[in-house]
């Protein structure tokens, strides 16, 4: 029991995500370093290491657009829930509920697909793309956690004398934190996939030299593009894991 | 709850009033002479002229009107006017094939505008909430879309022939169908594969619980990974892999194909199985077990005729998640050569042609949504004969 919960502690501790951004931010600036592994692997081409852009000018890129979505769909998917969970808003919950679990069903890809013919190509419609399917997790999270309270505790708040926008920022919100937090977390791991394969839709990111290396059949490519991504989700997954309070996702 | 004078519903109101102006104020169709060409769209007072569009606004109005006092009845009859609405897109888009085409240019082609999409969408959304409203089963709800399905397909063999999608499928039937096949095979092969895994791990890490936790930081690991960096860091592995061994080479294991994406889908696919299996298994009420023991049956008979029964449901929830993320990530494996319908996707979007594009994610769309429709329902079925 107590290596469990020193485990627990150990997988909370910032030097998790601090070692996975090491090594991020080392593969991006230390690539050309690799070039005697990457020959080996890809011995007929004549360049092995992707030279089109900078690794750290993609990775910024990448973190841009997936960041961008997020802060939005935080904003907007958190709002949402919170509105149809007040008395007013009340009739639409629902609907909003339904949704977001129809929502989820959608295949990221298909809907990064669907937006481009209505937005265009490039980097705005990724956000969009993103931004619409980032705020599927959070909403119906959101709304997890705040109708997942114990109505005991609202109603001992009320009697407390409490103001409704004081529930929401002192009770409803602090409670519902974790479960939110997890989608947040789901949001952003899916938004940073499927914001590599925006690179097909001509957002420039760290999916480029995956699609680069593809289309060219140059294995090294790939792999730097895969690394790159890779070590991205991890750091961020260990970021989220860190202010995730123990317990089971 | 129920009261005398219901409330407005303004859930509806909402809807159409939001649809209203979509429809009148996008376009409902463009037209094209050939592929190559961008369409010039066309309003829907272009499509039926000015009394047509009149008409066609007429059953939204009544929806209004009902929904204004929503009683049990009124509400019913909202419904039937969406489902009719709904069923009426297609002859809409008929006529506007009729009026807009000509029919001397045999590449001439029409897409469907904005204004019928934003109306499709907020219809369908109508349609969810008057179902939540009138507390209708979920096979229901499914069963009112085939009316609309119906007339879509009554109206795509008789008069929808020059529609962008229809003259996109035309030209690669074959194809469309083979790119089906493979993507079921595909999301089969992996969904049958983890099951067969899962189970296996989740047996283990209840004979080992020490395993249990590496085992699940594995595969949280594995789940962590994008499906993109995964598919591509499998290449070179199985590239190296396949150059040195014959027989995986001639089984057809490459760098790229069927193989790195069976096995990345495989991966992805095992947490959910593994997980779900692990919990059905773990939260069988031990009283049960008791008294299955006390009726004198064996472990084996204690697990197949106790716990695997009354932990079907929640395995076959875990099937569910697997297969619609399968569905899903089967397309992205397109871009590694492994088929599917993601290949359409991706031809469309590099040529720039919005219509292929569709006719690739539009039966993802439907793929995802019948499987989780369909595996859900039988999650139902089975759970009224188990406990809880």
């Amino acid at each position: 029991m107590s290596e469990a919960i020193a485990k627990a502690r150990a997988g909370r501790a910032w030097w998790v995500p601090a070692v996975w951004g090491a090594l991020l931010l080392a593969a991006c600036l230390g690539m050309g370093a690799l070039e005697g592994l990457f020959r080996w692997v890809e011995p007929d081409s004549r360049a092995v290491i992707y030279a089109r852009a900078d690794f750290l000018t993609l990775l910024g890129r990448h973190l841009l657009v997936v960041g961008v979505a997020a802060l939005a769909a935080v904003a907007i998917g958190v709002g949402a829930a919170v509105a149809v969970t007040r008395r007013a808003g009340r009739d639409f919950l629902p609907l909003v509920a339904q949704l977001a679990s129809i929502g989820q069903t959608f295949p990221p890809v298909a809907v990064l697909a669907l937006a481009v013919p209505v937005l265009g190509f490039g980097t705005l419609p990724i956000i969009v793309a993103l931004l619409l399917y980032g705020l599927l997790p959070i909403v119906r999270n959101t709304l997890a956690g705040i109708e997942g309270i114990d109505p005991g505790v609202r109603e001992a708040a009320r009697g407390m004398g409490m103001t409704g926008g004081q529930l929401l920022r002192q009770v409803e919100l602090p409670l519902a934190a974790p479960v939110i937090l997890a989608g947040i977390r789901t949001s952003v791991t899916i938004n940073i996939a499927t914001a590599a394969i925006g690179a097909t839709v001509g957002a420039s990111n760290l999916g480029d030299p995956i699609i680069s290396g593809i289309v060219n059949g140059n294995t090294a490519y790939v792999l730097q593009g895969a690394l790159l991504i890779g070590l991205l989700a991890l750091t961020v997954d260990s970021v989220f894991a860190r202010l995730q309070p123990a317990g089971p996702r | 709850m129920p009261e005398e004078t219901p409330r407005p519903n303004i859930v509806l109101w909402s809807l159409l009033l939001a649809a209203l102006p979509a429809w009148l104020g996008l376009d409902a169709v463009s037209v094209a002479p050939n592929r190559i060409v961008p369409g010039s769209g066309h309003s829907a007072a272009e499509v039926a002229g000015l009394p047509g569009l009149v008409a066609s606004l007429v059953p939204a109005l009544a929806v209004l009107w009902l929904a204004w006092r929503p009683t049990r009845e009124r509400l019913r009859l909202a419904l039937g006017l969406v489902v009719a609405m709904l069923a009426a897109l297609p002859a809409w888009l008929a006529l506007a094939a009729a009026e807009l085409v000509d029919p001397a240019l045999p590449q001439a082609r029409m897409g469907i505008g904005g204004g019928v999409w934003v109306g499709l969408f907020l219809l369908l959304l109508a349609l969810i909430e008057l179902r939540t409203r009138l507390t209708l089963s979920r096979p229901l709800g499914w069963a009112l879309l085939l009316v609309p399905l119906a007339s879509l397909a009554l109206c795509l063999s008789l008069w929808l022939e020059p529609l962008a999608l229809r003259r996109e499928y035309a030209g690669r039937s074959q194809q469309f169908l083979a790119a089906i096949g493979e993507h079921l095979l595909l999301v089969g092969s992996a969904v049958g594969l983890s099951l067969v895994i899962g189970v296996g791990l989740a047996l283990a890490m209840r004979r080992w619980p020490r395993a249990r936790e590496l085992g699940f930081a594995v595969l949280n690991f594995l789940q962590t990974i994008p499906s993109l960096a995964l598919f591509g860091l499998l290449l070179a592995p199985l590239a190296w892999l396949s150059a040195r061994v014959d027989w995986l080479a001639a089984l057809g294991v490459s760098g790229i194909g069927w193989a790195p994406a069976l096995l990345a889908l495989v991966g992805y696919s095992l947490l959910p199985m593994v997980r779900n299996t692990y919990v059905a298994l773990e939260e069988v009420d031990p009283g049960v077990v008791d008294a299955a023991r006390g009726m004198g049956m064996s472990r084996g008979q204690v697990f197949r005729q106790v716990r695997l029964p009354l932990a079907l449901p929640v395995i076959l929830e875990g099937i569910r998640i697997t297969s619609v993320q399968a569905i899903g990530l089967t397309a992205v494996a397109a871009l590694i050569g492994a088929g599917g319908l993601g290949t359409f996707i991706f031809q469309g979007l590099g040529q720039a042609a919005m219509d292929l594009v569709l006719l690739g994610a539009l039966p993802i769309l439907v793929m995802a949504l019948a499987a989780d429709a369909l595996l859900g329902a039988l999650t139902d079925l089975l759970r009224p004969g188990g406990a809880t």
